[in-house]
Parts: C-alpha cells; structure tokens; sequence
C-alpha cells in the first residue's frame, strides 16, 4: 500500500470550477467530507476485491489534471458527424464535461420536463437538487464517486413532474475534445422521475479526434412509484480515452428500468452500476455489450441490491474479445433476508477470439431469502466450428463468416436499442470495430 | 535443546464431560513457540530435515494474518490457548487389534465405528486417528504385497525419507497460506500413502478421523503419491463428540498423481457441529489440493460436509499435464448456526485439461454457505474444458446461500461453462410427497437426497448409503 | 460434372470410405442409398469439405478442377451445395442477411455483379413463393427454433436461392412426416433443371417415391457395390441390404 494515500488523486481536486463557489452550506460540507475520504481511503489495489482485475496504475501514469478553462468554442456543425443520423431528441451536450446551451437542443420542452446545466440551477435553484445531489450515491464508499463529488464541477440535471410521459427521447451527448494537457472531466448527473413519470434517456459519450482525457462521470437517477425509464448508454470514448461512469439508482414501488450499456470504445474503461430497489414489485432490466480489442480493458461491475421483496432483475452481458483486449465482469446479486419472491436472473457470455486476449468473469449471488428465484450462468468460448462451416458451405468466406457469427452473437443486445437509428448507428460501429479486428 | 515453559508441563488431561474416552492422554500446555515445534519434533524422533521444514515453516507462519476473506464469522482464534500435542500414552504402540486400548475402542463402538467388524465386512483398510497419532494400521501386509504403502506419516518418514523428502509441501508448500503454514510447523500426524507405477491399489483406503482431547488443535497431514499408469481410492471419514469449546482443525492433504495416474479422493466429514446457540464446535480450515503432474492423470475429490461450525476448504486440482482430468463434486449442508466457504480451485496449465465442477449447497435454520471456486485457463493451456454447476437449496427464510465464482481464461480455445441456480423446497413438491403418504421429514430427505443425488453417484457403494443418512439425520427438524 | 475415383477417407484411425468411384453428369439425379455406417454422410461431407476428415487416397473433381484442396466457401463458390442432415442454428444471424451475404460471394466469385438490396429481395420473394413457404422465415435467425421441417425446407430454400450446380441432400429425408416429406420433395423437384445435378443420400426407398432417380447406387462399407437404374431402389425396398452383401455395419 502506498504510504501517502490518497495522493495520486489529489491532482484531480479542483479548487475553482464553476460550481465551486456557490456559497452553499450542505453541498460545501458534503464536498468536504468527499475529500476526506478520497484522502483517507489511498488507492485501491488488486487486494480489493473491487480491483482485484483491475489495476489503476495506468490511469494514475497518464498525471491527469482537471481544468477550468473552457474548450475551444465549438459551433453546432462541428457536432454534426457525432450524431445519430435521424434521431429526433432533446439534446443536452456536455463539452469537457461542460454544459453548452449553445450546442443544446432543448427548445420546445414539453410541460413537466425539465432540463439545464448542474452548475447554473445549483444557482437559480439550488432547492431542487439539495435532496437528490448524493441522495442516491449516498456518501459514496466508491472511490471515484467520492472524487466526482469532491471534484463537482458541472453536469446535467433532468427532472421529470408526476406522470409526465415524454415521447421523445433525452439525448446527453458528452462530448471531449483534445486539450493543451492530459485533462479530466468529472461531470456530474441528476436525473429524476416523479411518481408515473415515463422517459427515455440516451448517453453517448463520444470524442473529435483521437484526443487521450479521462472522463470520471457519477449519474444519480431515481424512480419514482411506477415510473418508467428505458436508459441506453453508448460508450465510444476516442482510443487513448480513460473512462470511468458509475450510475447510481434507487427504483421506486413498481417502476421500470431498463439500461442497454454499450462499451466499444477508450483505451481503459470502468462503468460501476448500481442499483437499490427502493420500494416492491419494482422491474430492472441491464444490457451490456462490450468490445475489448487491441489493449483495451473493458470493466463492468454490477451490484444489484435486492433489499425489498417482490422485486425482478436481470442482467445480461455479452462480451467479445480479441488482439489483446481484456475484459473484467463483476456481477452481484444481493438478496436481503426477508426480500422474499425475487426474481434475479444474471448471465454473462464471451467470445474469446485470439491468443492474448483474457476475460475474468465473477459473477455472484448472495441469498438470504429462501423464497427466491435466482440463477446466473457465464460462459467463455469461441465461434462454433459447425456454424462456422455451415456459412462457408454456403459459400461466405471465413472472415466474414466470423464476423456474422460475432454480430449474430452481439445482435441480442443491438436489438434492445431503440429506435432504429441508434440500433443501426450502433451496429454498424461493432461490425467496423469487428472488420478491424484481427480474429482470424 | 531446551524446551520452552509450555512444553517442560505436560499434564494429564481432566476428563469432565460425558462422551470422552478415559484413556491416558499426553498434552502439552496451550502455547506455540520455537520450542513447541521443537519439542513436537523431538517427540516423534524426527530427522533433522523435517525439523528444518518445521522451523521453516512456523517463522513463515508468524509473518501472516489470519485471512479474512472467507464469508464466515467467528471470535478471534487465540492461536497461544491451544495445545499442539496430544498422544494417546502407549508404551510401545500396538502391533494389532489386540493391543489397543479397550477404553479407545469402547469409544469407535459409540460412534458407530466398530472396527473389527468394518475390516471383515467390508475389507476397508483401516488406518484411525486417534487425537493426533494413528494407533492402529491394518491390512497392512496384503497393500505390501501389492507394493503399496498405507501408514501413518510419522511411520513414514522413518521408514520412506526419501520419499517424504521428495514430496512432502510439493504441492502445497509450507508459504501457501496461513493454516498450511501452521500445519507445516506443527503438524502432529496423518496418512501417507504411495501407490507404485502400474499397481491398482487392491482395496479402498480408508482413515476414520476423530478429535477429543480438550485444546487440543489436530494438525493431520495426508501424503498420496500415485506413480505412473497407478489408481487409488481414499476415504476419510470423520466423526467428533459433543464438546462446548471450539476445536482447530487444519489439516493439509496433498496428492500427486503421475502420468496416467488416478486418485480418487472421497470424503464425508460430520464433525461436532456446535449447539443450537452455535457454541462449541469444530472449526475446519482445510488446505487439500492435488497435483495432476502428469499427462493423462486423474484426481477427483468428492465430499460430503455436514458437520462442523466452521468449514474452510478448498480441494483444488493444478492441471499440469497434458490431457490431465480434475473433479470435485461436492454436497455441504449447514444449519443451526453452521457457516461453510467452501468450493475449488481448478488451474488448467496443460493442453486439453478438463475440470468438472459440481457443487450442491444446501442451507436451513441460520446457516450460510458459501460456495467459492476458482476456474483458471492459463495462456498455454490449449484445448481446456470447464463445466460448473452450482446449486443451492434453501430450507428456511434465516439461512443463507452464496455463490461467489471466479473464472479467469486467458486462451481462446477454452471452453468454459458456469452455471449457478438457487432454489427452495416448493410447498407443491412437499404436498404432493405427503398426499402419497410420506411424512414431511422423509419428503424433505427424498427430495434433497434427489438434489445431491449427482454427487452422491460419485462415492464408493458404502459410503453413498453412509452419506444419505448422514443427510437425513442431518435435516431432521430442519422443516416445521 | 463430378468425378469420384478410388476415394479413401478417414475420420480420426478409422477408414470409412474404401476406394470409392461415382461419375455424376451434367442434370443427371443420383440416389446413394445404403445401410447405417456404410459412409454415406462421410462422402457428402467430404465433398463439402468438411473439417475432421482425412482424404488418403483417391481424387475428386468438379468440372475439371479439384475440388478436395478446395475450402469449403470455394467449392461453393464452384457451384456445390450442400443441405445438411443436421443445420446448425445461427442465433442472432438474421437469414435474409445470411442469405444475401452467400449470394454476392457466390456471385462475385463467378464474376457476377452482386445484388442490391431490392432486386434481392424480390428473388427471394419469388422463391418463397415457387416453394410455397412463408415469409416469416425471412425474419427469422437462421435455423434458430426451428422445427425439423422446417431447418429442412430452410435448407431447400437456400438452394433455390443459391441456384447451385450440384446439390447433395444429406438424409434430408429424415425426420420428417410424409407431410413434410412432400413439401421438401417438391422443393426438390421444381429445382430440376438440365443444368443442375443431385445426389440424394438417404436410408430410405421413401424419398425416391417423390423424387425420381436417374441412377440409384448401392454404398456399403465405403464403396459403391452396386448402381443402377430407380427399379434398383425398388428392389432393396423388398429385399433390404442383405441380399447385396451389404449388412448394417456393426
């Protein structure tokens, strides 16, 4: 262990971003008290259990700084090849983890939805978010939660009034562009939906150029009493890119959600989602598809906390590696005592293609109910040699074959992507990164 | 060579409760020191090279911690409060059944075990432990003939050194963890084992285990060697009296097995489980691990868990040669206040290894199990194959069942599968058992015995019918 | 169009085919009957090229060229078509998708332009039609839940899409009603064509009272002990295989 803990982050402290000075007394106390903790807590190692195929010590080399300074001013043409062609959304862009209402899209908000900047309605209406900023992340025990905190900065909020239902999806794209030096961006999210409230939330985290930066983003969400929330997350940072998301959900009595997480891009990536069921016969749905190609680490850590009866889960992860790509799965399934009539299923399958690629799974359950229906199942393997030969026989050559097999593999979880154009944008995405990738 | 103050007063143990076998006992005061180690070595008449190993293994020993990872809670292990040598006082050891104690043997019949009549029925070789050294080997002459050696490892290391020498801590070495090093410095005897190359062991082997003097830590150690195109099955089987204080058990077993080679290692283990408050009972840390060192060889462990408060183990198989096979099948049943972590480990380093995985949890009243495994494809371990199932059943809404899987693949050519569900007894099976005239008490054995039933087809004949009893009698009352 | 002389072919130590010679013209449909065992599955998938089989002797050629040094998407390429006795199922692969994909290899290889996404569409609806299946199947996954019957008029709707050379029909017999049987049989037959050669492997004399035979051969321990013209068919519908010498293989 290191002997002056904490420290390697310390850089990532910033003093002067723009929500540092809003004289607020509870979101001061609550920043403080992060900062203590990043300062006591050092830096994990492979002896946590939350680590133990993950190693930061890639992340701390690359010296990154947060930074004040705004982005080179960027007009709404240079968004345009970023977007998803045909997608009608109300946009919200985050530039550097910057909200710009210049590059924004939020003209026209129906009633009862509401959506800004972090920064500008911890000013107008700091009201608003004093109960949900760490309400749900709780103080936060994950190290980069507690640094999102201490590091607050900017973000996105989303408020959604009782029984709102929102046709049209919410587009957050976050955007990062090159700077002078190794930057990170910490933004943060608050996303609401009151009692009957129904959205669709898309994150796209997206890059101009092969910029290297590290995006530290925490999203805060909760459900209200049979909310409805379809969340779909596609990740396709620039190569050099450090990734860090860690979504925190509290799911009230009978709501919905479903998370489709897609991982293609970054050249170190870790998404920690974890999900309290705040209330019963509640409904949570997780996707995940992920891509590790040439020395990229794809981590997904999963905690879904059962503590309330009669509630259902899913997780369902698939994985393909290949060059010397490396995935990390960690998948919890907690049922408290008395959570009786859960409904958890959880499974997470790999394709491993080439010599130097690894995955290390784990999934888990912890049951201490006994009137329970829980399972999971992993698997790692490689195209079947039958399929293969099948499409061969018709006459398909063997790269292309592979690369069918690897989308048919992959198109479970595409097709959880709505709406089409998303699917399509996104489908296309794995079959280039596929085309690229060496698997023969 | 001085003794330390813990060893210089040996006194007579005070036999105050009910099922304890008088018979004279030889104990060290608790304490654990250089000098212990010493003076157990001493005791035994050592040569000086295991003594080396001793020393070597208790100053790696006070570098550790107790770990801490396992899902299992439990006060502090006062490692100074227990003693580390206990023999039964024999002037010159007995050459038969005839020479042994008749209190000991009073107390083999209390427990079921009725020795001679276990030989002649069954023709299982019987090596008992009784507290920490064996006092009794049997068909002894009919294993030499076939040129296998079947003794108490202290026999062993007069009589085999090099042997001992050459094998003993190769598979699990004195540095592997916390109980193994402290099994390595204080280790108070066991079973050794060798199978000659080409030579089917004629009959199944077979130790009876048993703990009694108070304080007293058993350190067994099991040594089998199974030598090229050889086969040998083991049994162990384990019973404890009731006591009110908890017992350290930390035993190490090691195989090897050579090309060709098969082991097949089988156990059922129902120690004192403690009262229904959780006191007293035996905590099982175990290191057992097999080495598949050569091309073709086998070893399958199979084990039946009922007892103790605590259990701690891991039976692992290193899959080192080409086209090597490791199994574990396992059934662990806890209640009452009983904790078990316990699983495998299977480390695929030759091509086309394959490891089966199946494990059956079954917890009731406050128990919790856990069932920990690894499953790791090395980069060169062309070919591999894993298949795991892991099953829970919950009898209960206190208890609690846990499956906590690590699979590591670093070749694309493996083939792994995973598989883990948890369930209950349904009230619908239970009815329909009890409206065909079944009581609760015997659905709930049938159907249970049904879920392990995948393992139990593994044992030896004899001892699947022990290990379904062991399961019913296990379970009674465990349904209200 | 084929030729087959002295073909031996293991799998693993065991030799399965025995020297085998078969000559197939131009439009020309051969039956291959035979006990279980005798090899007849070894021989279509050895001329589909197939991995886990070991050619030690003997040759084959497909128009002139030959074919055993060939991977298997290039005897496709040729014109080969194999309809498996046992399709795999391709989860998630969509067999509209799957199907185009094999078409403009197929086609590119022979220099052909390849197809857009609309003529394409309307030559499979043609062919849906022709074979009175429905068109869900296009939406389907390949093979993927698919009944018996229907992974084997999958496998026939692919040739009529595919438009091969020479189709060898492994067994496609097995398994199905006579319901079943019929559809797939008249699939079958209205892919007849001067052009096209078949040769139906199959245990049964049933499947030949829907597709009639030019020749019918006998193969028995890996060799072809008998050929002649459908009445031979007939006779072994009486006799069985005993009174050619050809036991079921142990």
């Amino acid at each position: 262990m290191n002997a002056t803990p904490g420290n390697g982050f310390a850089p990532w402290l910033a003093d002067d971003g723009p929500a540092a000075d809003t004289g607020l007394a509870w979101l001061d106390s609550r920043r403080a008290q992060a900062r203590a903790q990043v300062r006591d807590q050092g830096i994990p190692t492979n002896k946590q259990e939350a680590w133990r195929y993950t190693s930061l010590t890639r992340l701390l080399e690359q010296g990154f700084t947060p930074t004040a300074k705004a982005a080179t001013p960027l007009e709404p043409r240079d968004l345009e090849p970023l977007l998803v062609p045909g997608l009608e959304a109300y946009r919200v862009v985050l530039v550097n983890g910057r909200f710009v209402p210049g590059l924004s899209d939020l003209q026209h908000l129906p009633a009862g939805l509401r959506v800004g900047g972090l920064a500008q309605i911890l000013k107008s209406d700091p009201d608003a978010l004093k109960d949900r900023l760490n309400g749900v992340a709780g103080e936060a025990q994950h190290l980069f939660a507690a640094l999102n905190t201490a590091g607050l900065d900017d973000g996105v909020v989303v408020l959604l009034e009782r029984g709102a239902q929102v046709e049209r999806p919410i587009e957050l794209i976050h955007l990062s562009v090159g700077m002078d030096e190794p930057r990170v961006a910490q933004p943060r999210h608050v996303v609401a939906l009151e009692a009957g409230a129904q959205a669709s939330l898309i994150e796209r985290y997206v890059s101009l150029g092969e910029a290297l930066y590290c995006t530290n983003s925490v999203l805060e969400l909760s459900l209200g009493r049979d909310a409805v929330l379809k969340h779909q997350r596609i990740q396709t940072e620039s190569a050099n890119a450090f990734h860090i998301a860690g979504l925190y959900l509290s799911l009230g009595a009978g709501s919905r959600y479903q998370c489709v997480n897609v991982g293609l891009g970054a050249s170190w990536a870790r998404t920690d989602l974890n999900v309290r069921f705040a209330g019963e016969h509640a409904e949570c749905d997780l996707q995940g598809l992920y891509l590790a190609g040439d020395r990229q680490l794809m981590d997904f850590h999963l905690d879904v906390d059962h503590r309330l009866p009669q509630c259902s889960s899913r997780e369902n992860f698939k994985g393909i590696l290949y060059g010397k790509g490396r995935a990390v799965f960690d998948g919890r399934v907690y049922v408290a005592k008395d959570a009786q009539r859960t409904d958890a299923a959880m499974s997470n399958r790999n394709l491993l293609l080439s010599e130097g690629a690894e995955i290390d799974t784990k999934p888990q359950l912890e049951i201490n109910a006994d009137d329970v229906k829980c399972s999971h199942g992993t698997t790692v393997g490689q195209i079947e040699p039958e399929q293969l030969f099948y499409l061969r026989s018709r006459g398909i050559s063997a790269p292309l074959a592979r690369r069918m097999l690897c989308l048919g593999f992959a198109g479970e979880i595409l097709d959880c992507l709505t709406p089409e154009a998303l699917r399509d944008q996104v489908a296309e995405q794995v079959g280039s990164r596929l085309e690229q990738a060496p698997i023969d | 060579m001085s003794a330390s103050p813990a060893v210089e007063a040996i006194v007579e143990s005070e036999y105050e409760h009910g099922f304890i076998t008088e018979i004279e006992s030889d104990t060290f005061l608790p304490g654990l020191d250089e000098g212990v180690v010493r003076a157990i070595s001493a005791r035994k008449g050592e040569p000086e090279f295991l003594l080396e190993y001793r020393l070597k293994a208790f100053r790696h020993w006070q570098t550790l911690a107790t770990p801490r990872w396992a899902h299992v809670h439990y006060p502090e292990i006062d490692y100074q409060a227990i003693s580390y040598f206990s023999a039964p006082k024999s002037k010159d050891g007995p050459k038969s059944l005839d020479e042994i104690d008749p209190a000991l043997r009073e107390t083999y019949n209390k427990l079921g075990i009725p020795i001679e009549e276990q030989m002649a029925l069954s023709g299982i070789a019987v090596d008992a432990v009784f507290d920490s050294v064996s006092v009794a080997t049997t068909f002894r002459t009919k294993l030499a003939e076939a040129g296998v050696i079947f003794c108490a490892i202290s026999e062993a290391v007069h009589d085999y050194p090099d042997l001992i020498k050459q094998h003993l801590g190769s598979v699990v070495p004195h540095t592997d963890n916390f109980y193994a090093a402290l099994n390595a410095a204080v280790f108070s005897d066991g079973t050794f084992v060798y199978v000659p190359k080409g030579v089917r062991c004629p009959m199944e082997l077979s130790t009876y285990f048993r703990i009694n003097a108070r304080n007293t830590g058993q350190f067994e150690r099991t040594l089998i060697v199974a030598e090229a195109g050889s086969h040998v099955s083991y049994l162990e089987g384990c019973t404890a009296p009731m006591r009110d204080e908890n017992q350290l058990h930390a035993a190490v077993v090691e195989l090897i097995a050579m090309d060709d080679a098969e082991i097949k290692y089988s156990t059922v283990q129902n120690w004192y489980p403690g009262d229904a408050q959780g006191r007293g009972g035996i905590y099982n840390f175990v290191t057992k691990r097999g080495d598949c060192r050569g091309a073709r060889s086998k070893i399958s462990w199979t084990q039946v868990e009922t007892g103790s408060a605590i259990t701690w183990k891991y039976p692992s198989c290193l899959l080192r040669g080409d086209d090597s096979v490791g199994e574990f099948y396992s059934v662990a049943v806890t209640k009452g206040r009983q904790q078990a972590d316990t699983g495998t480990k299977m480390i695929h380093l030759g091509r086309n290894t394959r490891s089966t995985i199946v494990s059956k949890g079954i917890s009731a009243g406050e128990g919790q199990q856990t069932y920990r495994g690894l499953v790791r494809i090395a980069a060169k371990a062309q070919g591999a194959r894993n298949h795991t199932q892991c099953d829970s059943l919950l009898i209960g809404d206190r208890c609690g069942a846990h499956t906590f899987p690590y699979i590591e693949v670093k070749n694309p050519s493996a083939q792994m599968e995973h598989e883990a569900t948890t369930s209950k007894i349904s009230d619908d099976q239970l009815f329909y058992c009890r409206s065909r005239g079944l009581t609760t008490e015997d659905s709930v054995s049938m159907i249970v015995n049904g879920f392990c039933k995948q393992v139990f087809n593994q044992l030896p004949m004899e001892f699947a019918v022990e290990a379904q009893k062991l399961l019913s009698i296990s379970l009674e009352g465990a349904v209200g | 169009m084929l030729s087959v002389k002295g073909l031996k072919a293991n799998v693993g130590d065991k030799e399965i085919l025995k020297g085998l010679d078969l000559e197939i013209g131009r439009g020309e449909v051969h039956a291959i009957m035979g006990p279980n065992g005798s090899g007849k599955s070894t021989l279509a998938h050895v001329l589909s090229g197939r991995e886990g089989y070991t050619v030690t002797g003997g040759s084959v050629t497909f128009e002139g060229q030959d074919l055993l040094d060939l991977e298997p998407e290039a005897r496709a390429h040729l014109g080969l078509f194999l309809a498996f006795q046992y399709p795999v199922e391709l989860p998630g692969v969509n067999n509209t998708y799957f199907l185009k994909a094999a078409l403009n290899a197929i086609r590119k290889a022979r220099g052909e332009p390849e197809l857009d996404a609309v003529s394409f569409l309307r030559l499979m609806k043609e062919k849906l039609k022709v074979l009175h299946l429905d068109d869900s199947l296009l939406k389907r996954p390949v093979n993927f839940g698919f009944s018996g019957g229907e992974k084997k008029r999958n496998e026939i709707f692919q040739m009529a899409i595919l438009e091969p050379k020479l189709a060898i029909l492994d067994e496609t017999d097995s398994g199905l009603d006579i319901d079943a049987l019929r559809i797939v049989a008249d699939g079958v037959n209205a892919l007849r064509s001067p052009e096209r050669s078949v040769i139906l492997v199959t245990h049964y004399q049933r499947l030949l009272d829907y597709i009639q035979p030019d020749y019918v051969h006998v193969l028995a321990k890996g060799q072809i002990i008998r050929s002649g013209g459908k009445e031979l068919a007939l006779e072994l519908e009486d006799k069985g295989y005993g009174w050619l010498g050809a036991e079921e293989a142990a």
